[in-house]
């Protein structure tokens, strides 16, 4: 039998049960008889959400039945199948409503049957806050009791609310394990229908929670599967009804994970095999896009920001990692959900134990991560992280980064049992807590074996590392479709925005495009949002009107437009966290440049402090502009004026800095050598004619460049 | 050349949330114009102006406070008194009792003290935590399911807690939510935005977005306000046309201008004066600024600012 046809077969099957049950049912109490479920406002909820009818008594059931078998068509496409499921589960709302006539109690302990609008109040709020991750719903009976009560117990660790239907409640029984609302396992009912009392939990939370109008389909089949984050747990052998009721899951969005491969044809996503029982509870986690929150970190000693700033010194240290002396490593791959086992913690080589007190040692550790929305390009930020976090467990000290790391775990939290292992919990939890959003699976691998250290650290983590750097240095403005905006500093500049490009980074100098990119993606609703570059004003200065209609909202109308490559022509506005200024030198048609450090005095007669009260506070000051360190030496400094052969002064500590790249972009555009020993430093002039006089002997191009003004 | 008189037109207005139930009901935002610009456009639902008391009773509180509710023995008596002060359009019951830093009172307790205080009054209450984020996230929730169709404002949610606090009060108990954020527009419009996408219907939001008392930085909150309401009358930005509430008291009753006795800082004069003093000029700069509404402490405080409010619209 096709899959369509088990499920046509089961509705029926379940139609006609509950048209003789609602038939006997008026036989017995004549059609006037209420019928309702206890403690809800919603009536019969689920055919109230689907509908917008609350079926009140006998006679409107049997009338609520004819729209039942409207859904249960038979054309044999996948709607059909997802709306005769809805019929079954609408059925055995009927079914189970019956049940309740008159103020019986069919249900006694353990199993509660209807569940009340309170006990949804009550659970609604930390299943939309993520205390509770998930909820599954448990059918039938395990192979053995002991598999059915481990599977509920994983659940229950994780803070998942389980709802147990059918045989899986005896094995419960049998093994005498707890359950009750108070556990959060919650047996509903022996038979299936019992199933549809957590539909009805699910539906009223669309009802209640997610303002959904009774009798909106397609609004509530939304909510369910957006934010309820239910799924089934279905033991063989499966019955046609069974399987009916699974497509009504499937339609609400809750995929079914089932142990029967007979006549069940795997849907991807929805309907999942997985023939081992004790793995259930990853699989439906991973088909539902649960994510369990890691509260406690799994370490001997304390994990906490009050660590960051320890130093352990050479004789309190127990043993250390030093990437200077030995090869060593800290690396992030993304890798594909199949290779990645969650939490799989592995040290490949000796644990520390076997290492001599005071002995420097070889370590490199990969975090292997994969996700739905992991990207490459967050790889660098990952691992910028790892040394805040190293830092924050006590007892270990941790500086540098890429190949050049120092480890050192203190002989206090060695003896508190603090091994290498525990680096890895620490690096698995925080990378999945603080990038939730786009990591789903993690594991990290520690290397303690020399040559396994050598091995990655040149066959693995160098080439990772060259290509990244490939990557900075070859993006261009023109090669990515988009910028980003920042607006982090506006607490204190309310209305500055920086646009962030691949060649122009924030003028703080720590907000470069690739992370802008990773806090958009990471903090949607953030300080950085995406602005599309798509319709050019003036290319020579770069201005484009999505530029400026961002510039405009982001600064609440302050600023109407900028330029992202000129500096007299609608110049970026400055915040006033700007590592550098440049300002525009009129004797020589040039830019002085001074950095925050720089204390001296400047040719333009002020100090940086001087220059900066011109420049910050989010206003446009032609001639003046604030921009990080790393922006000198870009093809686009202020490119609309003639590039970087307008700087003609800096200090000459800043000049050392950026001299190799500055000298390079210089050659590539101009064709000068050695430009860098062309501008002049506070060495050479503080004043404007000396300085002239030392461009005009070095023969500096900003000389016979047109005046800026 | 003759005045010509240009009235500032804006297409978008300050979205209206109502709090409270029955006669006394009160409606906060709706205005479509500068603060107190009635010149430009009506100002249909004038600034409105809560009482501040707090689980903890009187025996903190300043000599006028004290006697203004004199014989007034049970929380539920003092908050009736509180609701029919001169100019008092709400109530607004701080549970700072349950700090765990401070008090630390079970929950249960300060839910029987919010339902004895709700039962007490007919004018619509607000209600404020303690703001130790974890307390509040499980004190909030108990509130807002016990003053079940109260419809009370329940202050806070903040970054931290608003989905605890926001689901609880704004999605599963139908009350009001306060969206606190610390004077930045940017925090307020996230805080707006996470909360909306959570589910709460933006009428149920009313945005705290932080306060100071004069002369602590209050440059700050006044720039805030300014931009906020810019942003959304100009700019018709529809996550900052949330109304906006501050609470006055809880800041300027706290600072030395307030606390020095007259003893210590003889050349400052009357300490009950000062302190009246502070809270006046703070919330009547807050409503300058946009303001929707101030909560204040003092009974004098409470008339002279529902008269200035009276007197400009």
């Amino acid at each position: 039998m096709t899959l369509f046809e088990r499920v046509f077969s089961g509705n029926d099957a379940v139609y006609g049960l509950t048209e003789a049950a609602v038939d006997a049912a008026i036989a017995a109490n004549g059609e006037d008889k209420a019928v309702s479920f206890p403690d809800t406002a919603y009536a019969l909820p689920c055919y109230y959400a689907v509908t917008g009818v609350k079926v009140t008594n006998l006679k409107e059931m049997k009338e609520a039945l004819g729209v039942v078998k409207s859904l249960m068509t038979r054309e044999n496409q996948l709607n059909d199948v997802f709306m005769s499921g809805v019929a079954t589960a609408l059925c055995a709302e009927f079914i189970e409503a019956i049940k309740y006539i008159d103020g019986a109690k069919p249900y006694t302990e353990p199993c509660y049957g209807h569940l009340s609008d309170a006990i949804i109040r009550e659970l609604g709020v930390p299943l939309v806050t993520g205390d509770i991750p998930g909820v599954a719903v448990i059918l039938g009976s395990a192979p053995t009791a002991q598999e059915g009560v481990d599977l509920v117990k994983s659940y229950q660790a994780q803070g998942i609310l389980v709802t147990l239907v059918g045989g899986i409640i005896d094995q419960c029984q049998e093994l005498g394990y707890k359950t009750g609302a108070n556990v959060r396992v919650i047996p509903l009912g022996k038979d299936v229908t019992a199933v549809i009392h957590v539909v009805s939990v699910a539906i009223r939370a669309a009802l209640i929670f997610g303002n959904v109008t009774a009798g909106d389909a397609g609004a509530l089949m939304t909510y369910t599967k957006d934010r309820v984050p239910a799924f089934v747990n279905a033991f063989g052998p499966l019955d046609d009804v069974i399987v009916a009721c699974g497509a009504g899951a499937i339609a609400l969005g809750f995929p079914v994970v089932t142990d029967d491969d007979k006549d069940v044809p795997a849907i991807p996503k929805s309907l999942i095999i997985q023939k081992e029982i004790a793995k259930f509870n990853p699989t439906s986690l991973e088909a539902r896009d649960i994510k369990i929150k890691i509260t406690n970190i799994d370490i001997p000693v304390a994990f906490a920001s009050a660590f960051e700033g320890e130093i352990i010194r050479r004789g309190d240290m127990q043993i250390e990692f030093d990437g200077s002396r030995v090869d060593c490593c800290e690396l992030v791959q993304t890798k594909d959900a199949s290779e990645v086992e969650d939490h799989k913690i592995e040290v490949i080589g000796p644990e520390i134990d076997a290492f001599e007190v005071g002995t420097k040692h070889s370590i490199a550790y990969v975090v292997e991560v994969a996700g739905k929305n992991m990207q490459a390009d967050f790889e660098p930020v990952f691992e910028r992280k790892f040394h805040s976090y190293l830092n924050c467990i006590e007892g270990v000290m941790h500086t540098g980064q890429r190949d050049m790391i120092r480890v050192r775990i203190s002989k206090d939290a060695f003896n508190a049992g603090f091994r290498a292992k525990h680096i890895g919990e620490v690096l698995y939890a925080q990378v999945k807590n603080e990038f939730e959003a786009v990591v789903d699976k993690c594991q990290v691998k520690i290397y303690t074996n020399p040559e396994d250290c050598t091995r990655i650290r040149h066959e693995v983590a160098t080439p990772v590392f060259e290509k990244r750097d490939e990557r900075l240095s070859t993006m261009t403005d023109e090669s990515v479709p988009v910028y980003y905006s920042c607006i982090m500093c506006q607490a204190f500049s309310p209305s500055h925005v920086c646009v962030v490009t691949p060649e122009r980074l924030g003028l703080c100098g720590a907000v470069s495009w690739l992370d802008a990119k990773a806090t958009n993606e990471l903090d949607p609703n953030g300080p950085c949002q995406v602005i599309t570059k798509e319709r050019v004003i003036d290319e020579r200065i770069g201005e484009y009107e999505d530029v400026n209609e961002a510039v405009r909202k982001f600064s609440q109308g302050a600023l109407d437009d900028v330029s992202l490559y000129s500096i007299m022509e609608k110049p970026m506005t400055s915040c006033g966290c700007f590592e550098c200024i440049c300002g525009i030198e009129p004797f020589s048609n040039g830019v002085c440049i001074a950095n925050r450090e720089y204390a001296g005095m400047t040719p333009l007669g002020m100090t940086f402090s001087e220059l900066a009260s011109m420049t910050g506070g989010g206003v446009q000051t032609p001639g003046f502009m604030g921009h990080g360190k790393h922006f000198i030496a870009s093809k686009k400094f202020m490119k609309a004026e003639g590039g970087v052969a307008r700087i003609v002064w800096m200090p000459k500590e800043l000049k050392d800095q950026v001299a190799d790249r500055l000298n390079e972009t210089a050659k590539e555009l101009y064709g000068i050598e050695n430009f860098a020993d062309m501008i002049g430093d506070e060495t050479i002039a503080e004043d404007p004619e000396t300085l002239v006089a030392f461009l005009t002997e070095k023969g500096h191009p900003a000389l016979g460049m047109d005046p800026m003004m | 050349m003759p005045f010509n008189r240009k009235p500032q037109k804006f297409n978008a207005a300050i979205k209206t949330v109502e709090i409270g139930s029955g006669d006394k009901t009160v409606t906060l935002g709706g205005e479509n114009v500068l603060p107190f610009y009635s010149f430009d456009g009506e100002i249909k639902n004038g600034p409105k102006v809560g009482v501040e008391i707090t689980d903890l009773g009187l025996d903190h509180e300043i000599a006028g406070v004290k006697a203004y509710y004199e014989g007034a023995a049970t929380i539920g008596e003092i908050a009736k008194k509180a609701s029919e002060m001169e100019g008092a359009d709400f109530v607004c019951l701080r549970l700072i009792g349950g700090d765990p830093n401070g008090e630390n009172k079970p929950v249960e307790d300060l839910v029987a003290v919010a339902k004895e205080v709700a039962d007490a009054i007919d004018t619509p209450l607000v209600v404020e935590g303690c703001k130790n984020v974890e307390k509040d996230s499980e004190l909030l929730n108990k509130v807002a399911e016990a003053l079940q169709g109260k419809n009370v404002l329940v202050m806070s949610a903040r970054e931290e807690n608003y989905k605890a606090v926001g689901a609880a009060a704004g999605l599963a108990y139908n009350q009001k939510v306060g969206a606190e954020s610390a004077v930045d527009i940017n925090l307020a419009k996230q805080l707006n935005v996470v909360m909306t996408q959570l589910g709460v219907k933006p009428e149920s939001i009313v945005m705290n977005v932080g306060s100071a008392a004069v002369g602590y930085g209050y440059e700050y909150v006044v720039s805030t306000l300014d931009r906020i309401k810019a942003a959304a009358l100009s700019q018709d930005d529809k996550m900052l046309q949330m109304p906006i509430i501050t609470p006055v008291a809880s800041e300027t009753w706290s600072v030395k201008e307030a606390m020095a006795t007259e003893e210590d800082s003889p050349e400052w004069g009357n300490q009950e004066v000062r302190g009246i003093s502070m809270e006046i000029q703070t919330a009547a700069a807050s409503l300058a600024a946009g303001s929707d509404a101030v909560i204040l402490k003092h009974p004098q405080s409470v008339a002279t600012i529902s008269k200035m409010i009276k007197e400009l619209i």
